[in-house]
């Protein structure tokens, strides 16, 4: 691929090839800054009967080209490149995630140390992990190699040992991997890809035990190469090269989409990794997105510009609505619905639900009853995310006799809700509600943010193209992220603490383009609107035990946007509580769902 | 020790006693009469009779003519003259004590300085009926005549200690709450234990030792097993064992007993079954050094530094070797987790171990780990226990700072109740001569308005 | 945009159905093209490499792994039985020797001087594969399998659990809409395919189960008699290995809910005839459902013509609505207006008009509809 340089680049295309539809965006460099300015949709074409997934793309963009007046693609079918002032583009690039992405299996030693460093590799280059096999996984080694046989993944990325650690438990992983033979899952015309990324005195034991043949073994550096340190970029490279050279060139057409793209194509979910670690970094905040789909939610974090990002591959809205029904349990589910509801017919609706994916909720009771398992699958995604995301494991820790009482173990979470700046929200169920209050609602009921948060959501779920722009050009990405990509729902403040019903609980002054005070009562919540490209600071004093990012009882000053939604102050508390018995819990989610106005008067049922 | 110099020179007269003819000179006590002690096992007597009238103080510089009180017991024979007291009374002869008493011959069971009008006689058998006789002693040899006691005592054993009834009221409660919770947690119910991160971090040091290729070191203090901190040891190393053998992690056990080998061999070898490991157990890293505290600590900071082990756990009873052990394995870069239930070592341990379980969560370890309800059960009702310990002290801590500082009468009569009755053997109601005591003294301040201040 | 596409399920009178019947891994395919299978035939074997058991000798033998070697009394590819002495110690002056025993039958497979463990490979496991379908032989992949092709009557199900099989259709039911309750499964249904109504219970799926059924199939099933049978609760919908010993289908949905009257016109018709189902469902990209098919012993002549382009909504197609308020009920498409209609949800979508036999007419999404193929 030829070297690119930024300053030349004018005209942006860039798809994301998902395995419904591919979509298209056009960015432009307009009045000294990239805006996106038209977008295109197509059904994707990987599976027969067409076969050539650059149908699809060639579609989409011929669709933007229309629109935009310019043409992109050539008589040659091709996409034109570099763009002239009528035509063509000076960078086309693409995302994918059709035939189910990337999948992966991934080994170490201790499952919470070398494997789950494998694992956080795999995770952030994009891929689903479908198993994560470890010396103390707990099974016996005949169904460890059972596992392997049946499962059918892309690349399979063995670590495990410190260098100069172990040598024999990670000899011993690949000698259960080897007498598997796993098959890659698109036909067995290629070797099945292993990456080594574990203790560099083993390389040469590994490669004796995968030389009978049947594998391509890559080796890169230890991915931990001592306890209290991740090296994971060497194996994520390493892992988006084979998924191109092998795994991608098994797709139909996928060589020839190669061929067009200025930089290297990427699955999708590393792509939204990426674009959210850009901007975390140069706007130096916290970030965490999420996108809820069908049959798997992805939840990202950057905290302190560690990045995290974790497959909630049961919790979905429709494949997966019966299962996440099913862990969450029902009563947890109805909590969030402020009328009684058949809990029988309720279940079988959302078995129903499962077996009949693309329906869609037609009265307002059954959005409400959606939106309500979506909370559910939002707060047990964001539960496991937190639970993956943690400091390193097996590190050594330095006491003083101070800390006698105080003792601690390695492996927090470092996702901390009180340090969080922006939470994304992406995904059918949030990016399609029909009215934005819903999704903010969602958000909050789901994610507890506390202290100050802004909230937006991924218009057009934009975030994968932008991925990879990132990855050529930082500035024109975040521009576009900003500016285009995210639509400010607002800004919420919410209190940390346990504060009494009806009494005080945090006094506010808001000063800049929206003047007001007042304060809010503990259990309350308040919408003061603001408009999308409003500024105001705030002044908040809690009251005593009440933290708002500064501290219990501290006061606190910030600036905060609006949104589409405007400035949500959320006075119920941390960790949010609901009344236990049925009526009363009714009665209080009814009154957050008025505070916020989330389901306006309904106008005349559809029905005739 | 107005008392005790009373009592030497009352037991000197006994002694010059023997070498002089005894005088008749001084006038006996009166209403002497003994009683069997109550809430005891039967083996006391308490005599008590009204002090003579030759007892009396004597001005500066003067003898006392009497000096204290000697007591003398005879085991009262059985038979028909003895059933009655009106003829003990009036006959001293027939029940054992001649009327010609020889003072010079018999000894007295004890003896009380002059001023007192009690003795408690501790070696009476059970079931025997005795006579108890006491006469005033003075100098030189002076004695009065022999004052026998109204009634014959025959000391029973009694089954219940009415006085320590708080003692068992207090021991059913924790009793009960320890059953109480056995039983709630064999139900299922949910025992929450504060997550101790000692024990939490187990699989942690084990899982860095395993990645490292690296043997994990266990040391089970240098005590032998009879020490109850050893088998807390020994219920850690169980666990530590578990974990290595399902990690696969090299265990390695030096000891300084043999028994504790032996025990240590035995736990570990049952938990690599248990965890179906029997193959990846080898006796020979568990080993015997020496019973010598510092050639054993030598010994293991040998193997520490020659094999460089990734975790080390010191779990039990350690002396001076406990920062030498630390130091070196920190040096090596080593996860170290240590328990003990020293006070004086703990710092050390805190200093220089990344975990450290402190006394009792040492011991909490087993029940812990082992998440058996009925250990469980037990911890949570031994805590209860602890708890009312704790409460009885602030509020006796409370009460009697109130006592002292206010003229409140329930406050002064609540805090002899936990002392004496509570805590001590006055049974369930209170003492009335105390509280009468306490009603005086309220009374005599109420009648002073000036001198306590407390009457407002 | 009069047209939409709109997929439905499949229920046929006649079509020609192939089906592939794979080897899970490279083996041996018995048939040859042009072969008339039954559907209990095996067309293809092969032997799954055996389970594999590891033994760590260098910590038995107490000797570092790289002496491990040294110590074998049997040499790789070696078959050894169980107990049967497999590494031996050198011992001091030949006295004192350690001897081993394997605790696995097997072969050989590897012996490690990193880690000093033996690999013993059990015996291979067979594997068949039978026809599932009687029909011809149309294509053979050499060491892979075969595709079979047949003329049948097909009903694809909504919704399944439990794998492949096959036996007799008979009748449990006199109606699409009678429940389909223990009683009417009796002892003389064993091994055969029974068909009910409406909605079984788990008691009518026990029963048949316990008359040895081979499946059972319905109009609905409530979800918790689902639960009760599989004894969890179903997260996700992919089913096929559950060890039942009976295939279940639901062809309509979860709840109360009747056999589309076609359907169930249909399977009547074919009352007795030998027919194969598979309960196997995979609601994901990729969509699998479960089916039902009766190879047919002549191709009907009268093919009913295709009024309709297949899923496509047309005005007059027939439909089922598969989301509440109206769910289950079929109706006739009387109107594709194009602009999107605002929901009582408050979302907006595109919808269509549909009439119901009573002749009330409502407005539903069109994702909300699934129009039944004719």
């Amino acid at each position: 691929m030829t070297q690119i340089d930024p300053e030349q680049i004018k005209v942006i295309l860039a798809t994301d090839c998902g395995s419904t539809t591919t979509k298209a965006i056009l960015i432009e460099y307009v009045d000294g800054e990239y805006r996106q300015t038209q977008r295109g949709e197509a059904p994707t074409t990987v599976e027969r009967p067409f076969a050539d997934v650059t149908m699809g793309v060639v579609n989409s963009v011929t669709e933007i080209g229309e629109l935009a007046g310019r043409r992109l693609v050539g008589d040659d079918g091709r996409i034109i490149s570099p763009a002239t002032d009528t035509e063509g583009c000076d960078i086309y690039i693409s995302t994918s995630s059709a035939g189910g992405g990337l999948q992966m299996m991934v080994a170490g030693v201790i499952a919470e140390m070398t494997a789950a460093s494998a694992k956080r590799a795999a995770l952030g280059a994009g891929s689903i992990v479908m198993d994560v096999i470890a010396a103390n996984d707990g099974r016996r080694p005949h169904d460890q190699i059972q596992r392997i046989r049946d499962l059918r993944p892309d690349m399979i990325l063995i670590s495990g040992g410190t260098d100069g650690g172990t040598t024999d438990k990670v000899v011993q992983i690949a000698e259960l991997v080897a007498p598997a033979k796993p098959q890659p899952r698109f036909g067995s015309d290629y070797e099945m890809p292993i990456i080594y990324a574990g203790n560099k005195e083993a390389r040469e034991a590994i490669s004796d035990v995968f030389d009978e043949g049947g594998f391509d073994l890559q080796i890169v550096d230890n991915l931990r190469p001592v306890l209290e340190r991740e090296n994971l970029s060497p194996a994520r490279d390493k892992i988006h090269d084979i998924f191109l050279e092998h795994v991608m060139a098994q797709a139909p057409g996928y060589d020839k989409l190669m061929g067009w793209t200025g930089a290297p194509i990427m699955p999708t979910p590393g792509a939204v990794g990426d674009i959210l670690q850009t901007v975390a970094r140069l706007q130096g905040i916290n970030v965490v997105g999420v996108d809820i789909g069908g049959a798997t939610t992805d939840v990202f974090s950057v905290f302190n510009e560690t990045f995290n990002r974790t497959v909630s591959a049961n919790l979905g809205m429709s494949y997966s609505i019966s299962n996440v029904c099913a862990e969450a349990t029902m009563p947890n589910v109805l909590r969030w619905v402020p009328f009684d509801m058949d809990e029988r017919e309720l279940r079988n609706h959302v078995k129903n639900k499962m077996i009949r994916p693309t329906t869609i909720p037609q009265t307002k009771e059954a959005l409400m009853f959606e939106q309500a398992v979506a909370r559910e699958a939002l707060r047990l995604a964001y539960k496991q995310h937190k639970e993956f995301a943690t400091t390193l494991k097996g590190v050594q820790q330095q006491r003083t006799v101070g800390d006698t009482f105080s003792q601690q173990t390695g492996g927090m979470t470092i996702v901390d809700n009180m340090k969080l700046d922006l939470l994304v929200a992406s995904g059918g169920v949030l990016s399609h509600a029909p009215r934005m209050h819903q999704t903010a609602m969602l958000l909050i009921d789901a994610f507890e943010p506390e202290g100050v948060t802004a909230l937006a959501k991924d218009s057009i779920f934009m975030m994968p193209h932008l991925g990879v722009l990132a990855s050529v050009h930082p500035k024109a990405a975040e521009q576009v992220f900003d500016r285009d990509c995210l639509v400010y729902l607002g800004t919420c403040v919410c209190a940390k603490g346990t504060p009494k019903p009806s009494k005080p609980c945090f006094k506010y002054q808001l000063s800049g383009d929206c003047n007001e005070s007042g304060e809010i009562a503990g259990g309350d919540l308040k919408l003061i609107e603001m408009a999308p490209d409003a500024r105001a600071t705030i002044v908040i004093t809690p009251a005593r035990g009440i933290d708002l990012g500064e501290g219990p009882g501290k006061k606190i000053e910030k600036e905060v946007r609006g949104g589409t939604v405007g400035l949500i102050l959320d006075g119920r508390g941390r960790p949010l509580a609901l009344p236990e018995e049925r009526a009363a819990c009714q009665k209080t989610v009814q009154g957050w769902l008025d505070a916020l106005d989330v389901y306006a008067e309904e106008k005349e049922p559809a029905a005739v | 020790m107005r008392y005790a110099v009373g009592l030497l020179l009352a037991l000197a007269v006994a002694w010059t006693n023997s070498s002089r003819a005894a005088t008749i000179s001084l006038a006996p006590p009166t209403d002497v009469t003994s009683e069997d002690v109550p809430n005891d096992i039967g083996t006391q007597v308490l005599v008590e009779w009204t002090a003579s009238v030759d007892d009396h103080d004597v001005p500066e510089g003067e003898p006392r003519a009497l000096l204290g009180y000697s007591i003398y017991r005879k085991v009262a024979q059985t038979g028909d003259g003895l059933e009655s007291i009106g003829e003990a009374a009036t006959n001293a002869s027939e029940i054992g004590f001649p009327a010609n008493f020889d003072f010079q011959d018999v000894e007295p069971i004890g003896s009380v300085s002059y001023g007192r009008t009690q003795f408690v006689d501790e070696n009476v058998e059970a079931g025997t009926t005795y006579q108890y006789a006491v006469a005033a002693t003075g100098l030189p040899d002076a004695f009065s005549p022999l004052a026998l006691a109204t009634e014959l005592v025959t000391p029973e054993m009694e089954y219940f200690n009415i006085g320590k009834l708080w003692f068992l009221i207090i021991m059913l409660t924790i009793s009960l709450v320890i059953i109480a919770f056995v039983w709630y947690a064999k139900r299922g119910g949910e025992i929450k234990v504060r997550p101790i991160a000692g024990l939490e971090a187990v699989t942690e040091a084990v899982g860095r030792a395993t990645e490292m290729g690296k043997p994990v070191l266990f040391v089970p203090g240098i005590l032998d097993i009879n020490d109850i901190q050893t088998v807390a040891g020994i219920t850690v190393l169980a666990n530590v064992a578990k974990t290595a053998a399902q990690y696969d992690a090299q265990l390695k056990v030096p000891t300084a007993r043999s028994l504790v080998m032996t025990t240590a061999r035995e736990t570990v070898e049952a938990a690599y079954l248990g965890e179906g490991r029997p193959d990846a157990y080898n006796e020979d890293n568990i080993y015997y050094l020496t019973d010598e505290q510092f050639g054993y600590t030598a010994g293991v900071q040998g193997v520490m530094v020659r094999e460089e082990p990734a975790a080390c756990f010191y779990m039990g009873a350690f002396y001076a070797e406990s920062l030498i052990l630390a130091e070196t394995a920190n040096s090596i870069g080593a996860i170290q987790i240590a328990g003990t239930a020293m006070p004086s070592q703990l710092p050390f341990f805190v200093a220089a171990c990344d975990y450290t379980l402190i006394g009792e969560e040492f011991f909490a370890a087993s029940a812990y780990l082992s998440h058996d309800p009925e250990q469980l059960g037990s911890l949570k009702g031994q805590d209860v226990g602890k708890i009312i310990a704790a409460a009885l002290l602030v509020v006796g801590c409370v009460l009697a700072t109130l006592a002292v500082t206010t003229n409140w009468r329930g406050a002064k009569i609540a805090q002899i109740y936990i002392s004496d009755n509570i805590l001590g053997d006055e049974g369930l109601v209170p003492n009335a001569d105390k509280v009468a005591e306490i009603d005086a003294e309220l009374e005599t301040q109420a009648q002073q308005p000036h001198g306590g201040g407390g009457d407002s | 945009m009069a047209k939409a596409y709109t997929p439905g399920l499949l229920v046929t009178q006649h079509k020609k159905h192939r089906c592939m019947r794979r080897l899970p891994i490279a083996g041996e395919v018995k048939v040859a093209k042009g072969d008339h299978v039954t559907a209990d035939d095996v067309v293809a074997e092969t032997a799954l490499p055996g389970d594999v058991n590891p033994i760590n000798l260098s910590n038995q033998l107490s000797l570092p792994p790289k002496d491990v070697i040294g110590c074998m009394l049997k040499k790789e590819g070696d078959p050894i039985a169980k107990d049967e002495p497999i590494a031996q110690t050198k011992g001091i002056f030949g006295m004192m020797k350690n001897t081993i025993k394997s605790r696995f039958e097997g072969t050989v497979e590897t012996v490690s001087p990193v880690t000093g463990q033996v690999i013993i490979r059990g015996a291979p496991l067979p594997v068949q594969v039978r026809a599932y379908m009687g029909g011809t032989v149309v294509s053979v992949r050499e060491h892979e399998g075969c595709e079979i092709e047949a003329d049948v009557a097909y009903v694809q199900g909504i919704f399944g659990v439990g794998g492949e099989t096959h036996g007799k259709i008979v009748l449990a039911c006199d109606s699409h809409e009678q429940e389909l309750t223990p009683d009417r499964i009796t002892e003389d249904m064993q091994g055969m395919v029974i068909i009910g109504g409406a909605r079984m219970t788990v008691a009518a799926i026990k029963r048949a189960q316990s008359v040895g059924a081979a499946a059972i199939i319905s109009g609905g099933i409530d979800d918790q008699d689902l639960k009760q049978l599989l004894g969890y609760d179903l997260g996700v919908a992919i089913t096929g290995r559950e060890n039942l010993g009976i295939t279940v289908i639901v062809t309509e949905g979860f709840g109360e809910i009747a056999m589309a009257e076609r359907t169930f016109k249909m399977l009547r018709g074919h009352d007795g005839h030998e027919t194969s189902v598979n309960g196997a469902t995979q609601i994901r990209a990729g969509v699998m459902r479960p089916e039902i098919i009766i190879p047919l012993a002549s191709v009907p002549t009268d093919q009913a013509d295709h009024r309709f382009e297949e899923g496509q909504l047309e005005i007059g197609r027939t439909l089922r609505v598969i989301r509440d308020p109206w769910f289950g009920m079929i109706g006739e498409v009387t109107g594709l207006p194009t602009e999107p209609h605002v929901l009582g949800s408050g979302s907006k979508a595109r919808v269509l008009e549909v009439k119901f036999p009573s002749g009330e007419t409502a407005i539903v999404p069109r994702a909300n509809v699934e129009l039944i193929e004719e």
